[in-house]
């Protein structure tokens, strides 16, 4: 008896909450929370046992390197080509790992929830419900053992977030952000959608993993080109749901949820969806080069274009989504060098586990860092920052554990965030040997670094430091409660030390299923010699301290006036032109009202003047030649029948004389 | 236990009965009610058990047969049987008039007609899923017409008589051509064939040797005859006339059944009769084309609607269109998808109306301007109508993404890359079922129709949805309940002989 073949029970303990919490009404649950001791519960079960599983294939406790599971959905025999629509389960080491991130940080969320949804009233029996319902579905997400069930997760998944962006959905500018985040990842899903019909017909109608991974891919239907094509989709949907350039315009909208969905979709489990697909596809991403080096220049656009606007944003939670828009710009940088790197010279370098283990890191720190702004804005009722300010004396454990995140993300040595940022950099690196732009991408890489370390103790200061700018909003501060604070608490352990997993084996136990891949074996003195010879390690450093200089310069000693940056228009307008997101938001309205909604009344007006209007036409046409006969129409419902009735009659007359003929 | 039941005669029967008996017993508006209720629940009932005994591993292509000469010199036939194509549609057909009675519990006007035409329509639209005799078939084609057009013309909007004339005599005159395609097959397959038949299986088998031009001319005669049925651009306009007036109960089964008469007819007599023919590339280019421009253009006049219910009614539009397509490919994939699309959008589509029909009755408007901040008022009506646009837009675990998906991947498979285009509909209907909920359920409360009485569904409301939402989610998960019966019956029709 292994855990493993529990696994399926891992998204059904927290579907059965969905359903007790939703279907069993608001009377049973007015005092337990509204149903969040439920989804406490739940959501601990089918993690102890995420946990055990993980750790029974982490561990090699399985025997066989992975776990699989598979049942029939639906067969259509074909001609020429049957398709086989399976419902399973899959577990490699890169699916372990996303089960201990997903399961482990989604409890953990739900128990902060009791606290911070405190007093949401009735709406939290709907809030819990949805909440088990994400998590769930995301685990069944992680589990699949096909790409056809991927999506149909993927796409439950977006849902959960529609409905968690738009909770409080009486304000419009909620339901308009669920709005734009669910029609802006539907973008990327119609190219997910595309890749999977070059995948089903070309991978010969299955789209199983253990199917396609270990096809020939000589025999692809449509050749490496349709290949690429199908890659290039697939990675389409990611960006959508991962947010990436150009379709990264909806999460930081997606900031009109409440914070612990924010922490908890929209930075540490949803959006790294994406993520994951890219680094579940590898062993077929890797046969693509082309789609690689798409994977990796779009990455390092985005981590560089969010990192900017970050810099001059007042709102604590938009920071934070804009960082989450950059560190996920990170992954797939990592993920796009490592894919190029192994296609070109059939090596593994760093890329693919940097990437993974970025993605890690980033769960636990971002988790960590969105909470304790959830402490934050639950202590001032504000997301503001210009409205915060010396707060640390008021909520020492939050601005304590906020400091560790934002220490962390910055890269600074020895907390979680360095180890996996130096060495997504360093391969980035390494692969300018084979492809100059990485060069470019690594310098792009390495002022994101730069920024991220000023963006993020920018607002630590903003927020803690100084004196109060809201007095007000000051005085009735408190520290939160401890079904907060221990969630935290725990969140920061795992973002101070999530990094010593490279000593534990990280770079060997996560490696994709693909030939030729070999992890390089070193012990920790070696990994530290490695690390700390090279100069880059030196450079990013040095990029991060700057970038933590300079924010305390501008903010603790104030000696640089945050003011000069908007003091000559051109400076002004640069500022304005963050602030407007690189006038993304307005471009997106303008395809939607003007393109979209420009085309729809076209068509409208087409429909009513061109085409009923020929068709009234005839019917006036006919109604001025009928007038002579309009006599018989007499308005009685049995003259018509008798019409009817009589021409019907007709018929079987005029058949029985043509039959004759016959 | 059914072997020498007639079920498919007493299908027609009990509900033909129980129109008369609403018709002549139905003195207070409850007796007919009661009594439409009753009736067809029976024929509900009969249905299922049709569902439960249909044989999967059954080798004869047809099941349940009743055939009887009627008029042997004419070679007419009371010909019925079911196949796995019209199955679906029978039990469909059933369900939907049995739950649009129940949801139209609160009708007091001539009830005791407007119950009794309801079953009538049930009879006509019955004998069109089952006949397999083309003079049958015609008659009950144009049985379905009468019904429908006094259920628009009596209980219909401000404009019914406009529609409801538009539909009768649109849709009428594509009757007339279709009657004239038939009229063609008959007169050309009775002297090949030996003896005057108005078999449609009889028909098809020598339809082969008919020669090509002729071949093409009736073809497209009865193709013309079915998508304006369905209805496909550019001879939609009658539709969304129809269901603006229409009474909810007559949209529901204008939309899920009447429509669901055009796309069987391509699929039982087009694509069957002359199924060389439809393996032509320039066959399925053509219907190809027609589906997806129906399905584009039907999402765009969609997302331009300002009343919810021509929205939804455009939205049959481009979801009838999938069906074609489906059909065009004249793959395994393809044909099967079409028919679960038939099913799945019969189920959704009614969800939608009723939901329409619920805003009319509860605001006093459709209109979606005016409209706003309903969910906190509604709640039962705001979470039906968002499950109802969730399965409409394809959202996998419900009906209706089985067989989008299925259709566009067979797509891809047969037209290659060309199918960029209809897949762009699938952000297109997600913008105006998500644009609609926004303005019409969240946000701020409207202050432009009075709110103050607005309330939640009623019980004759809420069971017939839950029923739906039931096997909507049923099949969405478990589509091979669905899969597997209708896939032996088109199999055949995929094959390239």
């Amino acid at each position: 008896m292994y855990w493993s073949e529990l696994a399926w029970l891992i998204p059904i303990f927290p579907l059965i909450a969905f359903v007790v919490i939703g279907f069993l009404g608001n009377k049973l649950f007015k005092k337990a929370e509204g149903g969040g001791y439920v989804a406490i519960a739940m959501a601990a079960i089918s993690c102890f046992i995420s946990l055990m599983v993980a750790y029974e294939i982490l561990s090699g406790g399985y025997p066989g390197e992975l776990f699989k599971q598979s049942l029939l959905w639906i067969n259509v025999p074909g001609q020429d080509l049957s398709f086989t629509f399976n419902i399973g389960i899959y577990i490699d080491t890169l699916a372990a790992l996303m089960l201990i991130v997903v399961s482990f940080i989604s409890t953990l969320v739900v128990i902060y929830s009791v606290g911070y949804m405190h007093e949401e009233g009735e709406k939290k029996r709907r809030y819990y419900a949805i909440i088990s319902l994400f998590i769930g579905v995301m685990l069944g997400l992680v589990l699949s053992s096909n790409y056809l069930q991927m999506f149909i997760f993927w796409e439950l998944v977006g849902l959960c977030s529609y409905l968690l962006i738009g909770f409080w959905y009486t304000k419009p500018s909620a339901a308009s952000a669920a709005k734009k985040a669910f029609l802006v990842t539907r973008v990327g899903d119609i190219m997910f959608m595309l890749g999977l019909f070059i995948f089903f017909v070309g991978f010969g109608g299955n789209l199983d993993y253990e199917h396609i991974f270990n096809f020939n891919f000589e025999d692809f239907v449509g050749g490496n080109s349709m290949l690429t094509l199908g890659t290039f989709f697939i990675f389409g949907g990611a960006v959508g749901k991962s947010a990436q350039f150009p379709l990264h315009d909806w999460l930081p909208d997606a900031m009109e949820g409440p914070t612990t969905v924010s922490a908890l979709i929209h930075a540490a489990t949803m959006v790294k969806a994406g993520v994951y697909l890219v680094a579940r596809s590898y062993p077929v991403m890797v046969e693509t080069p082309d789609t690689m080096l798409i994977v990796a220049i779009v990455g390092g656009i985005t981590a560089l274009m969010a990192a900017t606007m970050a810099l001059n944003n007042p709102n604590i939670k938009r920071v934070l989504a804009y960082s989450t828009i950059s560190q996920l710009g990170y992954m797939f940088l990592a993920l796009g060098t490592g894919g190029y790197f192994f296609a070109l010279t059939q090596e593994a370098n760093a890329g693919y586990t940097s990437g993974m283990f970025h993605l890690m890191n980033h769960a636990f720190f971002k988790a960590l860092l969105f909470l304790s702004a959830g402490a934050v804005i639950h202590a001032v009722h504000t997301e503001d920052m210009r409205l915060m300010g010396g707060l640390s004396k008021k909520l020492k454990i939050t601005s304590l554990v906020m400091l560790i995140g934002c220490i962390s993300i910055a890269g600074i040595p020895p907390l979680s965030g360095f180890w996996s940022k130096d060495e997504i950099l360093a391969s980035v690196w390494e692969t300018g040997a084979e492809n100059p732009i990485f060069y470019l991408l690594y310098i792009m890489g390495i002022l994101t670094a730069f920024m991220t370390a000023f963006y993020m103790f920018r607002l630590w200061f903003m927020t803690f430091k100084g004196e109060p700018r809201d007095h007000h909003a000051y005085e009735h501060a408190h520290e939160a409660p401890k079904v907060m604070w221990v969630p935290l608490a725990i969140l920061a352990v795992l973002a101070f030390g999530s990094g010593f997993a490279l000593f534990m084996g990280f770079g060997e136990a996560i490696v994709p299923s693909i030939e030729h891949w070999h992890a390089h074996s070193e012990d920790i003195a070696g990994i530290l010699t490695t690390i700390f010879s090279e100069w880059q390690t030196y450079l990013s450093i040095i990029a991060a301290a700057l970038g933590i200089y300079l924010a305390y310069l501008m903010y603790i000693k104030k000696s640089i006036n945050p003011d000069v940056f908007v003091a000559t228009p051109g400076r002004k307008k640069v500022y304005d032109f963050l602030l407007a997101r690189y006038g993304f938001t307005a471009g997106y309205d303008w395809i939607g009202l003007k393109v979209v909604y420009g085309l729809s009344l076209v068509v409208d007006w087409f429909d009513r003047k061109v085409i009923d209007g020929i068709v009234n036409g005839f019917a006036s046409i006919t109604v001025h030649l009928g007038n002579v006969l309009r006599k018989g129409q007499t308005g009685f419902v049995q003259t018509y029948a008798g019409v009817v009735l009589a021409g019907l009659s007709l018929i079987v007359i005029l058949l029985f004389l043509l039959g004759g003929l016959i | 236990m059914l072997e020498n039941v007639p079920i498919l005669s007493l299908l027609l029967i009990v509900p033909f009965v129980g129109a008369m008996t609403t018709l002549l017993l139905g003195t207070s508006p409850k007796a007919s009610k009661y009594l439409a209720l009753v009736f067809s629940g029976i024929t509900l009932v009969l249905s299922v058990l049709l569902l439960f005994n249909f044989s999967l591993s059954s080798t004869e292509a047809f099941q349940f047969r009743e055939n009887y000469v009627w008029i042997q010199q004419l070679g007419i036939s009371y010909n019925l049987a079911v196949d796995g194509i019209s199955l679906p549609m029978v039990f469909l057909s059933a369900l939907l008039v049995f739950l649009s009675i129940l949801f139209s519990w609160d009708v007091e006007e001539r009830t005791r007609t407007y119950m009794g035409l309801m079953l009538i329509l049930e009879v006509g639209v019955l004998g069109v899923f089952m006949a397999l005799d083309y003079f049958i078939f015609y008659v009950f084609w144009e049985v379905v017409l009468i019904p429908m057009y006094f259920l628009i013309a009596i209980w219909g909007g401000p404009s019914r008589a406009y529609a409801s004339i538009k539909f009768f005599i649109y849709t009428h005159i594509a009757s007339l051509v279709m009657l004239l395609g038939i009229f063609a097959l008959y007169f050309t397959a009775s002297p090949l064939l030996g003896s005057p038949s108005f078999g449609m299986e009889a028909i098809a088998s020598v339809a082969g040797s008919f020669g090509h031009d002729l071949a093409l001319i009736v073809f497209s005669a009865l193709l013309f005859g079915f998508i304006v049925k369905m209805p496909m651009v550019p001879f939609h306009t009658w539709l969304p006339d129809a269901h603006v007036q229409a009474p909810t109960a007559g949209s529901v089964l204008l939309a899920g059944l009447l429509l669901k008469m055009g796309s069987y007819g391509v699929i039982r007599v087009c694509i069957t009769t002359f199924n060389d023919l439809s393996h032509e590339a320039t066959i399925m280019v053509a219907l190809a084309v027609i589906g997806v421009v129906s399905i584009i253009y039907g999402a765009f006049a969609c997302l331009a609607q300002t009343d919810l219910k021509k929205m939804v009614a455009y939205s049959s539009i481009s979801h009838m269109g999938i069906v074609l397509l489906g059909i065009a490919t004249m793959t395994e994939l393809g044909l099967a998808a079409a028919v679960f699309q038939m099913f799945s959008h019969g189920l959704i589509t009614a969800v939608l109306f009723m939901t329409c029909g619920m805003f009319q009755h509860k605001a006093g408007t459709r209109e979606i301007p005016l409209l706003g901040g309903l969910a906190p008022k509604m709640p039962i009506v705001a979470t039906i109508m968002m499950i109802g646009f969730m399965a409409s837009l394809g959202l996998p675990g419900l009906v209706g993404f089985i067989a989008e998906f299925s259709v566009f991947t067979a797509t891809y498979n047969i037209f290659d890359l060309w199918v960029l285009i209809p897949v762009m509909s699938v952000a297109i209907t997600a913008a105006y079922y998500i644009w609609a909920m926004q303005r019409t359920i969240f946000g701020d409360l409207t202050t432009k129709i009075d709110t103050k009485h607005i309330h939640d569904s009623y019980w004759f409301e809420t069971v017939p949805l839950a029923v739906l939402i039931g096997l909507i989610a049923l099949f969405g998960i478990f589509p091979s309940l669905l899969m597997d019966i209708i896939l032996p019956s088109v199999a055949p029709l995929a094959a390239v002989i």
